[in-house]
């Protein structure tokens, strides 16, 4: 069995760094329990170092090919640690003032992120299970992390119950494939014993690709499963939400590229459709329940779901054709990327607004512009990019994925195309209501809201990406190009 | 019938059964105690299969500590007694969903792999040292990985559960 | 010496059943109680196709999985817990389970 100790360097660094802000907060006094972040904060920037110093190395598998880091893994990890910094720079004040358990919830967050970067690189059922247990089951201790108040329990209960059955539905499928093909846990493997399996044995088969499509559709909040997101993202602390919004659904995505792209690319003409209803329905549900939000965070929750419809209509782009495949892939991953950055970004906002406003309606945006008028750009840039307007880098995500739809061809690509332009459109209205507020109405307060260095430098720079995606797409599209899985539309 | 089909006969038609009363008993003990009923069976089925390992580990694990567990949370939440306290409205729909699943499963494996036609497989017996070998030679990682798992579920699990001197 | 098919349909049965309770049942625990039959299932499915097909990895796959079994278990039941105390109940119907 061969271990490539250089390729695991940032698992490692990641790991040695969870154990180390478990017991240097045993050691911290009661007012310096915060220093568990800067010391995790130093750990996830040696880990991305890890990530750097792996770039250009090629491909390379440890454990009998189970774990592979190559381009696509190191995109994505270097997306999550990113992500790991700007939600670390997002908790400090929040958990530092609210009374939190703070050395543990470090800790907790930092073990999600592990399996977050073991996530890209699981080319096997049994890890692939395992990183994404390791994701959600800190998530549903962080969820519940407000202890005193009723709203975060239940957002706990909810996220930890839909969670262990999506898993439980998941493994099913996952216990039918290994028998089905004789065996196989390597994606690449299952992919080859898939294509071989025939007649009765094939019905089983499909059943098998289904529970597990059910169980990542609970995972990144598709319609109908979605009805756990709005409430579970209300009731946690804004920067756990942040967490679960971005890495969390990031990470199920990750997972379930790999596997309908690798290990089921063969069986599109049984999954497409499921992914094309899963899509229509998810992005226009969301959208529609959107437009009646008046709670920030649950608009962003809905606008979640609609963008997980837009992720999820590169799926139903897949078919027997590699090229076309390849492009609804590169699509797939820049869209998620992006997506990634604006509503961290969102998020971000929301956060400093909590600072006052712990409810966090609508109307508590109002007057931001004179308040905080970093913040108030920020979230203005933020809501047109999730809406796909320009100049923004939400655009050029949109135009990708509406390229690779038309690209597709046949009676479903330009049908799909349509729903997602029509979709968009409508979804521009309810992205504009926060804008409003924030440069239209004044604030019933307008003294200077405090805002945390941290927190305005997260949107500040979160901002600047997205202009500057606009302005220069093509390095963020190169990025995507490179990152081709092994044995892609195979 | 051999004798190993007749005796996970009797295990499968006792465990079923105990597992169809754990989700409709109307007393919420009587519930875990049928759960215990159905792991020892589904141990036993490791057993007939040659899991010996597994069999154990499911015995110590489920049967010794995850319905203890339950007992616990039944105790300490003071879990109410009576199918309208217990059940929803949507117990129907559930039985429902429930039939057709299973409806659905046994014939899709009828279809691909007929009862008539199936050979009795010649039993894998997996020694405990080949198990252990196998997990700390190929699975190293995902064994650090459920050992950050658990960690992570410890932890969490204390902190939530303990009362704090503020609240 | 056991036809395969006929262990995989007593997973099948307890997986059904494990929907059932989760679908019907609105106590908590007793909904994970439901959701643990459903893992059991996956192992049955997992040792028969291991045993069938004489191969170690699926009883290797079922072992972890019932290590992770119990930490959700212990993260439920501490969850759990603490929503008791803030609201004497933990019917998740009452917590909006299907709210919009």
């Amino acid at each position: 069995m061969n271990i490539d100790y250089h390729a695991l360097l940032p698992e490692f660094i990641l790991a040695g760094t969870i154990l180390l802000v478990l017991v240097v907060d045993v050691f911290l006094p009661e007012r310096a329990k915060w220093f568990a972040m800067p010391i995790g904060l130093i750990g996830v920037v040696g880990s991305l170092a890890g990530v750097l110093s792996l770039i250009g190395a090629g491909t390379r598998e440890s454990f009998g090919g189970t774990y592979v880091v190559d381009e696509f893994a190191l995109l994505f990890k270097g997306f999550f640690l990113v992500t790991a910094v700007v939600v670390l720079a997002l908790s400090l004040r929040y958990f530092r003032e609210g009374g939190f358990y703070q050395g543990e919830y470090y800790f907790l967050l930092l073990t999600s992120f592990l399996g977050c970067v073991m996530m890209p690189s699981s080319r096997d059922l049994l890890l692939l299970f395992l990183a994404l247990e390791l994701v959600s089951a800190p998530g549903f201790l962080m969820a519940a992390f407000r202890k005193g108040d009723v709203k975060s329990n239940e957002a706990g209960v909810k996220f930890f119950i839909i969670g262990v059955l999506s898993t439980a539905v998941m493994l099913f499928g996952m216990s039918l494939i290994y028998g089905v093909t004789g065996g196989a846990t390597k994606l690449a493997e299952i992919g080859v014993a898939l294509d071989g399996v025939s007649g009765e044995m094939e019905t089983l088969a499909f059943a098998a690709i289904l529970f597990v499509v059910v169980g990542f559709a609970f995972k990144v909040s598709a319609v109908p499963f979605q009805f756990w997101a709005p409430d579970t993202y209300e009731g946690s602390p804004v920067p756990v939400a942040a967490f679960l919004a971005v890495a969390s659904s990031v990470a199920g995505f990750a997972g379930l590229l790999q596997l309908m792209f690798v290990a089921f690319a063969g069986q599109h003409e049984f999954w497409v459709p499921i992914f094309a209803f899963l899509s229509i329905a998810t992005m226009t549900v969301g959208n529609l329940v959107a437009l009646q939000q008046t709670q920030v965070v649950r608009l962003l929750a809905y606008s979640g779901i609609a963008q997980s419809g837009y992720i999820l209509l590169t799926f139903a782009l897949v078919t027997d054709d590699a090229a076309s495949n390849r492009n609804a892939f590169a699509a797939a991953v820049t869209y998620i990327l992006i997506y990634g950055v604006m509503n961290l970004g969102a998020f971000a906002a929301t956060v400093a607004v909590s600072r006052r406003h712990p409810t966090l309606g609508v109307a508590d945006f109002a007057g931001l512009r004179e308040t905080a008028p970093v913040i108030a750009v920020g979230m203005a840039v933020f809501m047109i990019s999730l809406a796909g307007v320009p100049p923004t880098g939400g655009f050029w995500g949109k135009l990708l994925i509406f390229q690779a739809a038309i690209e597709r061809g046949g009676t479903l690509g330009p049908a799909l195309a349509v729903v997602m332009l029509v979709n968009s459109v409508a979804s521009v209205f309810y992205y504009l209501v926060v804008p409003r507020q924030m440069f239209l109405r004044d604030a019933a307060d307008p003294s200077r809201l405090r805002v945390p260095a941290l927190v305005t430098a997260v949107v500040a720079v979160a901002m600047v990406t997205l202009v500057a995606i606009f302005v220069l797409p093509n390095v963020f599209a190169r990025l995507a190009e490179i990152s081709t899985l092994v044995g892609l539309g195979a | 019938m051999s004798a190993q089909e007749y005796a996970f006969t009797v295990l499968a038609v006792v465990g079923g059964l105990s597992a169809i009363a754990v989700v409709t008993a109307r007393n919420v003990v009587h519930a875990a105690l049928y759960l215990v009923v159905t792991l020892l069976s589904v141990g036993g089925v490791y057993l007939l299969l040659g899991a010996e390992f597994v069999a154990w580990v499911q015995i110590l694990i489920y049967v010794g500590a995850i319905v203890i567990l339950f007992l616990f949370g039944l105790m300490l939440t003071k879990a109410p007694i009576g199918r309208d306290t217990l059940d929803n409205q949507q117990r129907w729909l559930g039985a429902l969903v429930g039939v057709g699943v299973f409806a659905g499963l046994v014939f899709l494996i009828q279809e691909a792999f007929p009862v008539q036609d199936a050979e009795r497989f010649e039993t894998f017996h997996a020694t405990t040292d080949a198990v252990g070998e196998s997990i700390f030679r190929n699975y190293v990682l995902p064994f650090e990985a459920v050992s950050f798992l658990l960690l992570a579920a410890l932890i969490g699990a204390i902190v939530l559960a303990r009362k704090d001197d503020a609240s | 010496m056991i036809r395969l098919p006929l262990v995989l349909m007593f997973s099948a049965l307890l997986f059904s059943a494990g929907v059932y309770g989760v679908l019907a049942r609105r106590n908590a625990v007793m909904v994970l109680m439901a959701i643990e039959l459903m893992l059991n299932a996956v192992n049955v499915n997992l040792v028969a196709f291991s045993s069938s097909l004489h191969q170690m990895s699926g009883q290797v796959f079922a072992l972890f999985i019932i290590a992770v079994a119990a930490a959700e278990v212990g993260i439920g039941l501490a969850i759990v817990i603490l929503l008791f105390r803030t609201r004497e109940s933990i019917n998740v119907d009452e917590v909006n389970l299907l709210k919009w």
